[in-house]
């Protein structure tokens, strides 16, 4: 196919692809002062005052002059700092002789081997550390340090820092050094450097409210619960001074599931807590397969017996697992190859 | 590992497996030693995964019966698999009890009943210590001695058993019967899995000489 209709643009055949464009800082300082000057227009506009105007209400105040129906958030009007909009760059790294300013300039990630410099001087100077108090014969002390409540940096944060791009390979091994520094026990010196590169985790644990005990007609305690697992959903109802028995849509748990791992998968939660032949328990399901359906009821029936049960083991039967929801569900099948990881036959010719 | 993993999993990497036995609930926190204490506390905060369909807290379910089972199992079809087992512990424990039941007194308290036991004394015993590998140097491909990790060799000794059961029989003996024997034969230290792993183990000293090409 040769293009008939081209332009001068396309006629010429030495440009080479540039990269991202450059701003020069005297443009971005401009687009802060036409900002600036735009958010005081803005909040005249509105009629509020200009001192006081924060970015949620220029969000409200564009969305409201001009309105879009697009669906996509990135695509509508926005105003917002031009630090957020234009992406941080590095300014150029070479003087007027064209000498780079950094010693590693000519490794290709400059950033990223003199952050592997620094954190390997850090653990040199702890490692003399150690020698002197072993010389003055003064005791190792190891805080614990808290695990569970902090993470180390993502890839992309730390890309972010060093505004340049790093290979999952260089990252691990960043990673590896900064833990190898953290496990000896003088690193106290040090802390701040980690801190650096460590970030919190919020310790969720949404506190699940554990719904307490109905009675019904009979004056016999009962609480219900909710499970799914694939496509079943299902909800158990657990009575008090029962026998043990459990009924399934009507029918008898031997009745309705001939298969021993299944009857093994609902009485999980009561064996875990010793409560065999002390509950009833009605049930209904629906959807799914034989498995998923009693993976469903096993969830429903664990997330009944919490009103039951003390907080200590209700935490103990969420760290033997009983009551998270399965997140696996069927894969889906991808264009071009016969199922979801199967391809098709390979044919040489 | 790699960091951009080929396998994943639904589940955030921060979730942690289940712990399902019941015992070491009802542990008191003296008995802890300093590791399973770091553990307990990052399992506090951390988000745990659901046990699966295969694991329950009961006394009858146990690790190495269930993976031989998923080994053995053909196109997913998990109740024939398990169907199979048990009939296999069921026939070793008959086979015991028939020689239990004409030994003389004496030699009554040798002989072991229980198949469990059986089971994992037969695998135990078929585990190769070393295995072989292929380190191409100079153009030529060597076989190298190296150690095996304990998962390799619970899983050699498991897929040795199966397929030995599955190709090494008359047409007309079933899998539960043939596997009783091997498993027999492999808790006394005789049978063809045991000789497999001999020949392993033969195979290992006789290209002791390489062994200098491993390199981790």
């Amino acid at each position: 196919l040769r293009l008939i209709c081209t332009t001068t643009a396309m006629q010429r055949k030495n440009i080479g692809a540039s990269g991202p464009e450059k701003y020069t800082e005297a443009f971005i300082k401009k687009q802060i002062e036409e900002f600036n000057l735009g958010k005081r227009h803005l909040a005249n506009m509105m009629g509020e005052d200009p001192e006081t105007f924060t970015q949620e209400d220029i969000d409200r105040a564009i969305a409201y002059l001009f309105p879009s129906g697009l669906f996509d958030k990135r695509a509508r009007p926005i105003m917002k700092h031009p630090t957020e909009i234009f992406p941080e760059q590095r300014k150029i790294q070479w003087g007027e002789d064209g000498r780079p300013f950094h010693f590693l300039f000519y490794t290709g990630k400059q950033s990223y081997y003199s952050l592997m410099h620094e954190t390997y001087e850090k653990l040199l100077n702890v490692e003399k550390y150690q020698e002197e108090l072993i010389a003055q014969d003064l005791p190792l002390e190891k805080e614990k340090r808290n695990l569970a409540g902090s993470r180390w940096l993502t890839k992309i944060e730390l890309e972010e820092m060093l505004l340049e791009k790093l290979s999952d390979d260089d990252y691990s091994r960043f990673i590896q050094l900064l833990q190898k520094l953290m496990a000896l026990p003088g690193s106290d010196i040090e802390q701040k450097y980690i801190q650096k590169f460590s970030r919190e985790v919020p310790v969720q644990m949404q506190k699940v409210v554990i719904e307490p005990l109905q009675y019904d007609e009979r004056g016999v305690a009962f609480s219900t619960g909710e499970g799914k697992r694939k496509t079943a959903r299902a909800t158990a109802v657990v009575y008090d001074n029962g026998t043990g028995k459990m009924t399934v849509n009507g029918r008898d748990i031997l009745h309705y599931f001939p298969v021993l791992q299944d009857r093994e998968q609902l009485l999980f939660p009561f064996q875990f807590l010793d409560r065999i032949g002390k509950h009833d328990t009605v049930c209904t399901v629906s959807g799914g397969g034989r498995s998923a359906q009693a993976g469903a009821i096993r969830l429903a029936s664990a997330r009944a017996l919490r009103s039951f049960v003390t907080e200590k083991e209700v935490e103990f039967m969420r760290q033997a697992g009983l009551l998270t929801v399965d997140p696996r569900v069927k894969e889906r099948k991808k264009p071009g190859q016969e199922g979801a990881r199967r391809k098709f036959t390979w044919k040489k010719r | 590992p790699r960091l951009m993993q080929v396998r994943w999993s639904r589940y955030n990497p921060s979730f942690m497996e289940p712990e399902v036995n019941k015992e070491f609930y009802q542990k008191p926190l003296e008995e802890l030693t300093e590791e399973e204490k770091e553990n307990m506390e990052l399992k506090a905060v951390r988000p745990i995964k659901a046990a699966p369909p295969s694991l329950s807290s009961s006394v009858f379910s146990d690790p190495m019966i269930s993976k031989f089972t998923n080994m053995m199992m053909r196109d997913g079809n998990k109740v024939l698999a398990r169907s199979l087992m048990t009939q296999t512990l069921e026939a070793i424990k008959r086979k015991q009890l028939e020689k239990y039941h004409k030994a003389p007194e004496d030699e009554k308290e040798t002989i072991e009943c229980n198949p469990y036991v059986i089971f994992h004394q037969a695998l135990k015993n078929c585990q190769p210590i070393i295995g072989l590998s292929n380190i191409t140097k100079g153009g030529k491909t060597y076989q190298v001695p190296i150690p095996l990790k304990d998962n390799r060799k619970r899983f050699l000794a498991m897929k040795w058993m199966i397929t030995e059961c599955r190709e090494n029989k008359h047409r007309r003996t079933l899998m539960p019967e043939k596997l009783s024997q091997e498993l027999l034969l492999a808790f006394n230290n005789e049978g063809p899995v045991i000789k497999r792993k001999q020949i392993l183990h033969k195979m290992a000293e006789a290209n002791r000489a390489y062994a200098h090409f491993r390199w981790w």
